[in-house]
């Protein structure tokens, strides 16, 4: 069991969508701690309820589609059933009440994102959304 | 009553978009029934120009769920373009990794996707009619198939470095050979994605009996059927040669290699959908019209050639004297799959051959022209290439299988609506039912249209005029 899922998600050839695979996959090089668990991958799926039932606490990082683009936004996220309707793809909420439902235990969880500017074709982040990036490594690091 | 059509219309998604139309007759009867994709892609004209070599990693991208096949009819056309004979392991590790493929893609149709009809009933609330509505009614079930599908997955990041479009299979053979370690983890994994598999289709046999008005109606009707035989007439996911059985179970071509599949595949147009149709040649169309995908490899073999799987499909043959007809059993010979796939899994990595390292034939471009035949989950699927002298691709072909199912399917929706759509309501079982006969086929574009556990549609019915008659929405 891990003490902290930390899964990052997006689609890093949608510009600011990428936000969150890019942010997992920067703590990947940085967390060499082995009870920490990194996952960078596109999209929230129903695979991921296992490993977030195990999880001691489970941090999301995400792109926000509304908002004010670059500007963090920390919240915690509870298990939500109305968002469960899912087949391969999920919500954070989703997932915690899909892990509670099929694994029996939904661990607390906090989600970090950052509205974007930019969701079209694109390997860059935009400038403000760039640097929340940074942000948001040191964050989810000091909160380890 | 004025001649009627009913639309229904998904909700545009980002991986794949369809709907069905449903023409009414003045007495209100179902007189035709089309499936519509409206989705262009373009795969296969805006890769022309680049070079062949990157054909499989590009091909990957034309789906999320099924990127391995993909990669694996490319990455074979490529390397009969290379014209080499790829090392005997890099030919097994390509084998494992496309069995990993049919599980996880078989284990998203079966649970996520077709188990909610099962399970809580082609009738019942469309809200609740979804992977979590069965975890909340049966979450042994929904728990399965979240472990297979992850079993799938973990093998196939294991073998190739991630779950979606993986880069390990290239022209030649694999990049990078299988380590101890990891062949090891994939084999700690199959005891459980076994008892799952065998827990599964026990459940489903012993449930059959109470859809025997879907199975005497989703696509029940004689066609062809056309898949890959390995030389013994066995079930082969990776090689063997093309077969077509017609709806007797008499054999109508047999041995058709690779490079001869255009003499016996016609491709045609419909104005109605942007899915190609295909059909066999000899026959022309509609009479070569075939249906390919589990139900064909079932019907087209000879044997399994895997113990448990091997007394399955004996079983599976029973239900018909010929060829089995109704597209219903999709999902039993689905089923089958997985449990060949798992024990087809075990036995290649358990081959001390597994861990040799000579994994990749290098060459240049030999030949002017390549063509790879491999079975996806949903059935056959050919990439056909052709390069210039400095290897950049000047003309691409694929057809895949929702493509060859696209006649059977367009069949299907009209015969379970003649069976279930009367008058100028709708209700909901109706709506239903006309989906999980394309659900049945298991087409590429179920991706989209069950991104929230369900097809999200909207369904008009609209007299000869334009009046609005009903809506019906989810």
């Amino acid at each position: 069991m891990s003490r902290v899922l930390i899964i990052g998600y997006g689609n890093p050839l949608r510009a600011d969508d990428a936000f969150g695979w890019l942010a997992a996959a920067r703590l990947l090089d940085l967390i060499a701690d082995p009870e920490v668990e990194v996952l960078a991958v596109q999209q929230l799926t129903p695979e991921l309820m296992e490993p977030v039932s195990r999880a001691g606490r489970v941090v999301f990082i995400d792109a926000a589609s509304s908002g004010e683009p670059g500007v963090l936004q920390v919240a915690s996220v509870s298990a939500d059933p109305e968002t469960r309707r899912f087949t391969h793809h999920a919500t954070p909420g989703g997932l915690l009440a899909g892990a509670a439902a099929l694994f029996g235990r939904a661990p607390e969880a906090t989600l970090y994102s950052v509205p974007g500017q930019d969701f079209g074709f694109g390997e860059r982040l935009t400038p403000a959304v760039e640097k929340a990036l940074a942000e948001v490594v040191e964050r989810v690091r000091a909160g380890l | 009553m004025p001649r009627q059509k009913i639309v229904i219309d998904p909700i545009t998604r980002i991986e794949g978009h369809a709907k069905i139309s449903i023409h009414l007759d003045e007495q209100g009867h179902v007189e035709e029934a089309f499936f519509h994709v409206t989705q262009f892609r373009g795969f296969e004209k805006f890769c022309e120009g680049r070079p062949f070599t990157e054909m499989p990693s590009l091909m990957a991208r034309i789906c999320g769920i099924c990127p391995v096949s993909h990669l694996i009819a490319s990455a074979k056309a490529c390397d009969a373009i290379l014209a080499v004979r790829i090392p005997p392991n890099a030919a097994r590790l390509r084998r494992i990794l496309n069995l990993a493929q049919m599980v996880q893609s078989h284990a998203l149709s079966f649970f996520y996707l077709s188990s909610p009809d099962f399970l809580l009933g082609m009738d019942s609330d469309p809200a609740q009619r979804n992977i979590l509505g069965v975890a909340a009614a049966h979450p042994e079930m929904a728990r399965d198939g979240v472990r297979l599908r992850q079993f799938g997955q973990q093998a196939i990041e294991r073998l190739a470095g991630k779950r979606v479009h993986p880069a390990w299979v290239v022209a030649g053979g694999v990049s990078e050979a299988l380590s101890a370690q990891k062949r090891d983890a994939i084999l700690a994994g199959i005891p459980e994605a076994m008892a799952i598999a065998m827990r599964a289709l026990d459940w489903f046999k012993s449930e059959m009996e109470r859809f025997r008005e879907e199975i005497r109606t989703f696509a029940n009707f004689p066609t062809l059927f056309m898949a890959l035989v390995a030389p013994d007439g066995g079930l082969d996911f990776y090689d063997g040669k093309l077969r077509f059985l017609d709806a007797g179970g008499h054999i109508v071509a047999d041995g058709i290699a690779a490079d001869t599949y255009a003499q016996n595949v016609g491709e045609m147009v419909h104005p109605w959908t942007y899915l190609k149709t295909t059909y066999y040649k000899p026959l022309g169309y509609p009479d070569g019209v075939y249906r390919v995908g589990p139900l064909a490899r079932l019907n087209v073999i000879d044997g399994c050639s895997t113990p448990r799987a091997g007394q399955e499909w004996a079983e599976f043959r029973e239900l018909d004297r010929g060829a089995v007809l109704s597209s219903f059993y999709y999902h039993y010979a689905r089923l089958i799959e997985i449990v060949y796939s798992l024990e087809s899994m075990e036995q290649l990595l358990t081959s001390p051959e597994v861990l040799d390292a000579n994994v990749r034939a290098h060459a240049s471009a030999n030949n002017s022209e390549g063509v790879g035949m491999s079975e996806a989950p949903r059935g056959t699927l050919v990439h056909h290439y052709k390069v210039d002298r400095d290897g950049l691709i000047t003309w691409a072909n694929l057809i895949i299988a929702t493509g060859h199912n696209n006649a059977a399917m367009n069949r299907g929706v009209l015969q379970v609506a003649r069976h279930f759509v009367h008058g100028a309501r709708l209700n909901e079982g109706m709506l239903n039912r006309v989906e999980a006969v394309i659900r049945a086929f298991d087409p590429c574009l179920s991706c989209s249209t069950h991104a929230a556990g369900r097809m999200a549609m909207e369904v008009e019915l609209r007299s000869a005029g334009g009046e609005l008659l009903d809506t019906l929405r989810r």
